[in-house]
């Protein structure tokens, strides 16, 4: 099962990654930075550059689609948070003039990204003069194609019209945002029309989804990670035992820490919905991911080990069966831990046909144990259930 | 609507049994059923939804039900959520609405417009979205006609929350509720926001009058400069940064005020309205 990097390496990597944060500290007081009254702000803020659009972005920037009040928007701004992103769609049009208005006068001072989930030219259209009417505002300086998890998804024409929008100066740059970096985002970068990906990232993914991410930004494009917090994890819900750890003092801030200290992302965006929160991220700039927060994120992933395999490659014992244990719960992972159902299925489906007849549950027992406590055989029949 | 045909998981309830009735894409003429319907739970409406799930279940959700209809080039979906009480269910309405249109009387409350329908009625969340092949046409009739077909169709209560009459209706912009974070205060976790033309109004119902208490305590220990209020059972003024001039109180197990007005003075003297229509 290779040498995959185990889980606790992968976060103790994060932490490496992360004492790179002060060079870039260093930078932003170089000069940098955008000018203006962020520069007062009582809160230590952090730039990068967003790929090839050179913008300046704060690492910490608002997610806007659960935000509720506008004094939320309007207070982080003025804290000097310069990146902020909502959705034609959300609230039925309602969030993008909730964060028109809340930015107000501070418009030109920041970067301002909205989506449109058209999925033709006239829609696409309408989508970016609603928003531009909503947003009360001459230009987008992101406009992304929404929730697009499929190549084929991404049509020519839809192309067509964000580059018009682009030479019209009604948008500034052009992006497409994913749930499915793995598949989209390796094609954005040869595709080289994008500048930049919205993507889903946080610290319960496997190693590979680092390299999606590295390569996208290699390729020139701004990565802007969402998700940061639990989104791979969206089925916890509510009352969950493990989200509501998650929710532990400390433990949001560590998970935004740990995106923020990968240097291939640019900037993130946090939901927030109240002054509290907006307080507890922006720390997130200007620390570093500490041991102890390497603990918080370890102790959160003890906890949902016994549903997600982190592929480490430590399986101990064999399948009787010859299943590739570790393959299977990859495809589980693909499907429950983000969302990627078909390409869950898809990769099963590639099994062999002895493979894909077996039921775990035929077994008395599972040979296959792991040193982490993934419920192996139960993890198993439901990868069967779910795709065979 | 991606990956709508991805997880079409099966998860027939008692529940939503009924509300299997009302799925139906023959409302208006020349309509007709695109596909299988398809049912979500809490654990998978992303898999339909996305992000905007977050949405949904911070109001208090249990499934939705869906199908996709066709006319020629148009195409509309119906989704129905089934929410955890009426309270949710009209929650989501006041957050999707159009705060600029009015309220039409659809259930416990509706809008129309040229390609799309909500409404509330009961424990049911209904959203009927078209995307028509001339996004400039107006299809509001069509539109009309399938909001009505699902509301005749979908049992429930038609009275929207009692909460909302309690705010004064002089300059009265529009009510919602915010499921999380009323002023953006995590104190105040749930409740009606109603927006004036100038400052806001909230309401929030705690479990208890004592846990009330606790909350006007710690809000107190939140805003610097308090002076007391003489408002409900008992109350505080004060002015802050982004909410401006602002009176709070509690009267019973309800946490309510004013925020946003220019002076603590108006804030009082509307609170004090306020607080009398609080039962």
């Amino acid at each position: 099962m290779g040498s995959n990097t185990s889980r606790r390496e992968f976060l103790s990597a994060g932490l490496s990654a992360g004492l790179a944060l002060p060079v870039l500290s260093a930078a932003s007081a170089m000069g940098q930075q955008p000018t203006g009254k962020a520069a007062a702000s009582p809160v230590k803020l952090d730039y990068r550059t967003l790929g090839r659009t050179g913008l300046k972005v704060t690492t910490v920037g608002m997610g806007c689609m659960i935000t509720s009040d506008p004094s939320v928007v309007t207070r982080a701004a003025d804290l000097g948070i310069n990146c902020f992103d909502t959705a034609r769609g959300y609230q039925h049009g309602n969030n993008e003039r909730m964060v028109g208005a809340a930015l107000g006068a501070k418009r030109k001072q920041i970067t301002l990204s909205t989506k449109s989930q058209a999925s033709n030219k006239d829609e696409l259209r309408k989508d970016l003069e609603t928003s531009l009417r909503e947003l009360n505002t001459d230009y987008i300086d992101v406009w992304y194609l929404h929730a697009k998890d499929n190549v084929a998804d991404v049509t020519d024409e839809l192309i067509e019209v964000q580059q018009l929008a682009k030479k019209q100066g009604k948008i500034r740059f052009a992006g497409v945002s994913t749930h499915k970096p793995q598949q989209m985002l390796p094609w954005m970068a040869q595709k080289g029309v994008f500048d930049v990906a919205l993507t889903i990232y946080n610290f319960s993914m496997d190693a590979s989804m680092d390299q999606a991410i590295e390569a996208a930004a290699k390729a020139g494009m701004g990565v802007v990670a969402m998700k940061v917090m639990a989104g791979g994890l969206r089925r916890m819900q509510p009352g969950d035992q493990a989200l509501e750890k998650l929710k532990q003092p400390g433990a949001m801030l560590a998970a935004l820490k740990w995106v923020i200290s990968k240097p291939s992302v640019a900037t993130t965006i946090p939901s927030m919905t109240d002054m509290d929160q907006l307080d507890e991220n922006v720390q997130a700039m200007g620390t570093t991911l500490s041991a102890g927060d390497q603990k918080l994120l370890s102790a959160h992933l003890d906890a949902i080990r016994p549903l997600y395999c982190s592929m480490c490659g430590q399986c101990d014992g064999a399948c009787q069966k010859g299943l590739p244990v570790a393959n299977v719960l990859r495809f589980l992972t693909y499907a429950d831990g983000y969302g990627q159902f078909a390409l869950g299925r898809e990769r099963f489906m590639e099994l062999s046909a002895a493979h894909k007849a077996v039921r775990c549950g035929d077994c008395a027992e599972c040979t296959v144990k792991c040193p982490h406590g993934v419920q192996v055989a139960g993890r198993m029949a439901r990868a069967q259930e779910l795709f065979a | 609507m991606k990956a709508a045909g991805l997880l079409p998981m099966i998860l027939l309830t008692a529940g939503m049994a009924r509300a299997q009735e009302t799925l139906d894409c023959h409302f208006a003429p020349g309509w007709e059923a695109a596909g299988a319907i398809r049912e979500y739970a809490a654990d998978n409406l992303y898999d339909y939804k996305d992000g905007a799930a977050d949405g949904y279940l911070s109001y208090g959700f249990a499934r939705m039900r869906t199908i996709e209809c066709k006319s020629g080039g148009d195409m509309l979906t119906i989704d129905v959520s089934e929410m955890t009480d009426a309270d949710a269910a009209y929650g989501l309405f006041t957050a999707n609405r159009d705060s600029r249109l009015p309220i039409a009387k659809i259930g416990m409350g509706g809008q129309i417009q040229a390609h799309s329908g909500i409404f509330a009625k009961g424990n049911y969340y209904v959203e009927i979205a078209e995307v028509a092949a001339n996004p400039e046409s107006d299809h509001s009739a069509t539109m009309q006609a399938f909001t009505a077909g699902m509301q005749k169709r979908l049992e429930g209560g038609e009275t929207a929350p009692e909460a909302l009459e309690w705010f004064p209706k002089e300059n009265l912009d529009s009510v919602r509720l915010v499921p999380e974070s009323v002023l953006g205060l995590r104190l105040l976790k749930r409740g009606y926001v109603a927006k004036y033309k100038q400052g806001q109004a909230f309401v929030v119902q705690e479990a208890t009058p004592q846990s009330a208490e606790e909350v006007l305590k710690k809000l107190r220990e939140h805003f610097e400069s308090v002076t007391p209020a003489q408002v409900g059972d008992e109350g505080f003024q004060a002015k802050a940064p982004y909410l401006d001039g602002i009176c709070i109180f509690r009267k019973g197990r309800f946490v309510a005020g004013y925020a946003n007005l220019p002076s603590a003075q108006e804030a009082i003297s509307l609170a004090a309205k306020l607080a009398v229509m609080i039962p």
